[in-house]
């Protein structure tokens, strides 16, 4: 019980800044997938059953605020939450940097793997936004770093 | 132990997966229109991002209202100014008017016009595209419906209700987006076409052909022959055009007159305003 309030007040969280950043500061809403983070925290504590169901929810949530094939964002977020849940458990991920790097491949996965849908899907190219969307993995690897450190420190 | 417990994270994932995928492949046959799933989603998550957004806002009238008032009155004597500019534009336009029209036939239309216009705020922009569609805060408690068509605050074209409408809510889709079509002409010469989205904030004038002229610079208005939307808007400005000679058409690129960054404040068309003129 205690694990589905953490959980619901995480992806609750994940939607207000998901909302509220997209709503206060537009320029660089398009750096940070925030929703992918609450993915990838709970997929980390929790492990890969956790991960992917999260996985689902959140990817579908964005998917309801985009006009696109709604399926695409759950289906690359379930696999990117599965990858975390099950290849943490194998990896010591105790140092920020090794952390930094796991978040940063998984985050790079699951980018891939939407575009790669929604070019199959739409056949035609996606706006890059002048390359920008290309630091949207690293961008929220930096900062879902700095946020998993300090909810670290914060729980001790 | 039975084999499928020990694989069951292994049977849950793709199970999750099929779901995901069943999905997807919904979406074909359902095309514009939108499955149970994303409607019943949309109409629980978009009042609650309504409100985070209204937090927001309110939050954000209040620090200037109260704190920043040197902006406030700046912002203030420039509509004051532009409200007076727009008066005499007003009078200037209904005496123009009365040489075709009696004065009881424009007061009874334009009262229809301020009936027939609604004005909305801008809740979200598209999560994956901010070129593709926004979320605005009327629905259909308001009289929205489907393919009513959205203004900026200039009158610009902006794009069309779309699925799903909840109560306070509707999804728009701009005229940038890659999927939207507007049957558009150019005002100078009497070229037809269909404008679609780039997906890249411009877009493209399509089936105008190579041996029709025309030139950068031109203004596109909408024709009215989609039955969509109303004729007579202003859409955007050609910016460049290109003849291939391996293709029967012209590659025709289009500015639009509506900016992204001004989408806060705009009007959605309940009828055809300028009905009582025809």
């Amino acid at each position: 019980m205690k694990d589905l309030q953490e959980i619901l007040i995480g992806v609750g969280a994940g939607f207000v800044i998901f909302i509220a950043l997209e709503k206060i500061f537009p320029s660089i809403f398009g750096f940070f997938d925030v929703l992918a983070l609450v993915v990838i925290y709970f997929a980390l504590q929790k492990g890969e059953i956790w991960g992917s169901i999260l996985g689902t929810s959140c990817g579908l949530l964005q998917d309801t605020f985009s006009l696109g094939v709604f399926g695409v964002g759950g289906l690359s977020k379930t696999i990117m939450g599965f990858l975390t849940g099950y290849f943490s458990k194998k990896m010591d991920l105790t140092t920020p940097l090794r952390n930094f790097i796991f978040i940063l491949i998984l985050l790079y996965v699951n980018f891939f793997l939407w575009i790669l849908l929604y070019s199959f899907i739409f056949s035609h190219s996606l706006d890059t936004r002048g390359g920008i969307i290309f630091l949207q993995p690293l961008c929220t690897a930096l900062f879902g770093n700095i946020v998993f450190t300090l909810i670290k420190k914060f729980k001790r | 132990m039975p084999l499928f417990l020990k694989k069951k994270n292994f049977i849950l994932f793709f199970l999750l997966i099929l779901f995901n995928m069943l999905l997807i492949s919904l979406q074909a046959p359902l095309g514009e229109r939108r499955n149970y799933l994303e409607r019943a989603m949309f109409s629980v998550f978009s009042p609650l991002s309504h409100g985070v957004v209204l937090v927001f806002q309110k939050s954000t009238d209040f620090i200037n209202r109260y704190f920043l008032l040197t902006k406030i009155k700046s912002q203030n004597e420039k509509l004051r100014e532009e409200n007076l500019s727009l008066r005499y534009e007003n009078e200037f336009l209904l005496k123009a008017l009365e040489r075709y029209r009696s004065l009881e036939e424009i007061k009874e239309g334009l009262l229809k016009f301020h009936q027939n216009i609604l004005t909305c705020r801008t809740i979200t922009f598209d999560a994956s595209n901010p070129q593709k569609s926004i979320v605005i805060n009327k629905g259909s408690l308001d009289g929205i419906k489907r393919d009513m068509v959205v203004i900026d605050r200039y009158g610009k074209l902006v794009g069309r209700v779309i699925e799903p409408v909840t109560f306070k809510e509707a999804r728009v889709q701009l005229i940038t987006d890659v999927e939207s079509g507007v049957s558009v002409f150019s005002r100078g010469r009497d070229i037809l076409g269909i404008l679609s989205g780039d997906g890249k904030g411009k877009c493209v004038l399509k089936y105008v052909l190579s041996t029709r002229e025309v030139q950068p610079g031109e203004r596109l208005l909408t024709s009215g022959f989609d039955k969509i939307y109303p004729p007579g808007i202003e859409v955007g400005e050609i910016i460049s055009v290109v003849t291939n000679p391996t293709s029967i058409f012209k590659e025709i690129r289009v500015v639009p007159f509506f900016r992204p960054q001004e989408l806060d404040y705009l009007s959605v068309l309940m009828k055809n305003p300028l009905e009582f003129l025809e």
